[in-house]
């Protein structure tokens, strides 16, 4: 069983960012983590594997400079070893460009499967899962909660508005994983030491047959024009219980049709 | 080394989250209420792979001495490398516990550090078979009893607690005070002077292991203290306990030095761990002073404007730096081989337990009222910075040991 799951790089959500003037860009040129978002897919990789008695996990991951901060956060967890894909050109490159990368880089590990967060925490545009498996034209299913492996394919529960969908799909496929569904581990001591030592293979678009055109600004289909703040949320309604508070929130959750 | 490693800012950061999600949510329990913390450091244990760790390295250390001991291999072979053996991986719990219980790094550290390290230096090979591995993986509790009620500074001159031969075996008496996880030890090393009827001076110092629930020892509900509530402190009372030379650690009374090294080469290990305890609580309480020297507004600015509010915070990062360029060395020497003078450790275990106390105590005065209510941390934080200065060798007797390494001993 071998599993590639794609893994993003982010600045720290913890510090504040900083958007580039000249592109209305995150500037990336600090150090970067591995995104939360994609820690439950290395969780699930790594539960897979387990139970599959035996396999691998290769992170697949696009970061500028050559950055392995985040990827050494899931080896550490337990991932077997990594792909980063690092190219000056790569800088301005859309989601359909990253799809395209990443989809070289997963086809030199060919994997079983493939997991992806459903979106990445700095980006959300959650689209490059299934840009992926459109490149690579494999089957693509998103919103997984959960997934076991059959002897007629994967069995995914697909998280919908009102609950979930069985599906059955044929392997190898991609597959977004819904945050917080699993627990991810905490990295062990021994994960810890040993993540230094496990193998990271740094390409450029060059090594995966990528020409400069296709990514980057030139190969952009989208363009940031203007970033504006988010509007400041309204100040909720405060209701003081006086023993009775309880029938106004019934009442107002029943305007809301929620109840 | 001048700063932490990549692999130990990520050991950091796994800390404090483990730390966010399993302890500040039951941390007034374990401050303010009587939680022991056992089964919290247990299951911290087990999230990293610590216990699977220690019991790896012990087996490889067991089996290594086995192999002395049968002839097999040389002893002068250095018994192979342990994958924990960056010393920054304990150094780096203890920090990040301390930041928010610093009780819990005692009783944990009384417990696999003092204890356990007891009886795996001195000890038979059958004795640290018998006690060591479970108490590295704290599955059972340990606890180390010199002091007495009479007997704490000068602990071998002033020690009370008696073994007198009795046939194979040996009857104990005395009682021990303020011991670290004493209410809870399963494993207790009891540290006694052997009666021969000779003058008390004389006599040699022995040390027992002893379990929990044998005939004749009583161990006494927490006493009530200042700081450190996450570390359950208690008494110990034994009343004719009689125990085989197998419990007498090394199993002979011919221990160097009278058996009084053994339990100076504890107190040097203490003091080196003193110094990670107290960075812990400078970091937290420099952390929190900034945030609330940046928040909070009198006179119609940030009181992290007035000059003399200034001045605490530059204390208080000279002092950081200070302690953690000690934790870097002790890091940097062990990493090398090298072990620190008595008189070295001394010195950095003064300066430590002094700053961490000056410091959380600027930190309380930082926040004015509000640090001195519990609600906020730094009150706590003071209250266990205090006994730095006082356990593991007072701030007195680190200075005597620090001037007679310069002077000599005292012309008679
Ligand atoms: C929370 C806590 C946990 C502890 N855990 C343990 C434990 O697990 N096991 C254990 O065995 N003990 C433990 N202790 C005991 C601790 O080691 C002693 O309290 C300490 O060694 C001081 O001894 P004492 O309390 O008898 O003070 P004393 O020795 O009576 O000292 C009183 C004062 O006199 C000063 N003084 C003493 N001698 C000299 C001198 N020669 N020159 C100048 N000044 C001097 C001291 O510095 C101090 O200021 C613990 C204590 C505390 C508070």
């Amino acid at each position: 069983m071998k599993v590639a799951v794609c893994v993003k790089q982010i600045p720290d959500p913890a510090l504040p960012g900083e958007l580039d003037p000249t592109d209305n860009t995150l500037k990336r040129d600090g150090k970067l983590i591995l995104d939360e978002s994609d820690s439950y897919g290395v969780e699930l990789a790594l539960q897979l594997v387990e139970a599959a008695g035996g396999g691998s996990v290769t992170l697949v991951s696009m970061a500028p400079n050559n950055e392995v901060s985040g990827l050494r956060t899931a080896l550490a967890m337990g991932a077997d070893d990594a792909v980063l894909i690092s190219d000056d050109a790569l800088s301005g490159t859309d989601a359909l460009g990253t799809a395209k990368v990443l989809a070289a880089a997963i086809g030199r590990v060919e994997p079983d499967l493939v997991l992806a967060g459903v979106e990445s925490s700095d980006g959300y545009t959650g689209t490059v899962p299934e840009q992926i498996a459109a490149v690579m034209g494999l089957p693509s299913v998103g919103f997984a909660k959960k997934i076991e492996i059959g002897d007629d394919g994967l069995h995914i529960e697909r998280q919908t508005e009102l609950g979930y969908d069985d599906v059955v799909c044929p392997m190898p496929a991609v597959v977004s994983v819904t945050a917080g569904v699993v627990e991810p581990r905490y990295p062990s001591f021994k994960g810890i030491m040993a993540a230094k030592k496990k193998p990271v293979d740094q390409v450029t678009i060059a090594d995966l047959g990528i020409s400069a055109d296709q990514v980057g600004w030139a190969g952009a289909r989208q363009e940031i024009v203007s970033v504006t703040e988010a509007e400041a949320r309204e100040a909720g309604e405060v209701i003081e219980d006086d023993g009775e508070g309880y029938q106004r929130i019934v009442a107002f959750l029943e305007e809301l049709k929620v109840i | 080394m001048y700063e932490w490693a990549e692999e130990h800012e990520m050991l950091r950061k796994a800390m404090k989250d483990f730390i966010e999600a399993e302890i500040v949510p039951i941390r007034d329990d374990l401050e303010h209420g009587d939680l022991p913390p056992y089964d919290v450091l247990r299951k911290m244990f087990r999230t990293f792979g610590m216990d699977e760790m220690a019991r790896d390295s012990f087996a490889r250390r067991i089996a290594h001495e086995e192999a002395v001991a049968a002839g097999e291999v040389d002893p002068d072979e250095k018994p192979p490398g342990r994958p924990g053996g960056d010393p920054a991986f304990t150094l780096i719990p203890t920090i990040e516990l301390c930041r928010h219980c610093p009780g819990m790094v005692t009783a944990m550290g009384v417990s696999m550090g003092l204890t356990a390290s007891a009886i795996s230096s001195k000890g038979t090979i059958a004795q640290k078979k018998r006690w060591v591995p479970e108490l590295l993986t704290m599955e059972k509790i340990g606890a180390w009893a010199i002091t007495e009620p009479n007997s704490g500074s000068d602990a071998f001159g002033s020690m009370l607690a008696t073994a007198r031969r009795d046939g194979d075996e040996y009857i104990l008496n005395g009682s021990k005070t303020f011991i670290t996880n004493g209410p809870y030890a399963d494993t207790i090393v009891f540290i006694c002077k052997l009666n021969e009827g000779n003058d008390p001076a004389d006599r040699k110092v022995l040390s027992f292991v002893l379990d929990r629930g044998m005939p004749g020892l009583e161990q006494s509900p927490p006493l009530r203290k200042m700081g450190m509530h996450s570390s359950p402190t208690g008494e110990l009372f034994l009343d004719d306990v009689r125990v085989g030379r197998d419990r007498l650690i090394g199993e002979t009374e011919d221990v160097p030095a009278g058996g009084r090294s053994g339990a100076k080469a504890t107190f040097q290990q203490e003091r080196a761990g003193v110094a990670a305890m107290a960075l812990g609580i400078i970091e937290q309480c420099l952390e929190q002073s900034v945030q609330y020297a940046r928040d909070r507004r009198q006179f119609g600015q940030r009181i992290g404007d007035f000059q003399l509010i200034q001045q605490k915070l530059a204390f208080m990062e000279v002092a950081r730096m200070n302690v953690q360029n000690l934790v870097f060395r002790t890091i940097e020497m062990s990493k090398a081989g090298r072990t620190m003078t008595f008189a070295e450790a001394s010195a950095m275990k003064l300066y430590s337990a002094r700053m961490a106390t000056e410091v959380a105590l600027e930190a309380v005065q930082l926040h004015g009222g509000n640090g001195y209510m519990a609600e906020f941390h730094v009150e706590q934080l003071a209250r266990d910075a205090k006994v730095l200065q006082i356990y593991a060798g007072t701030d007195e007797i680190q200075t005597v040991a620090i001037a007679r390494d310069l002077l000599g001993k005292p012309e008679e």
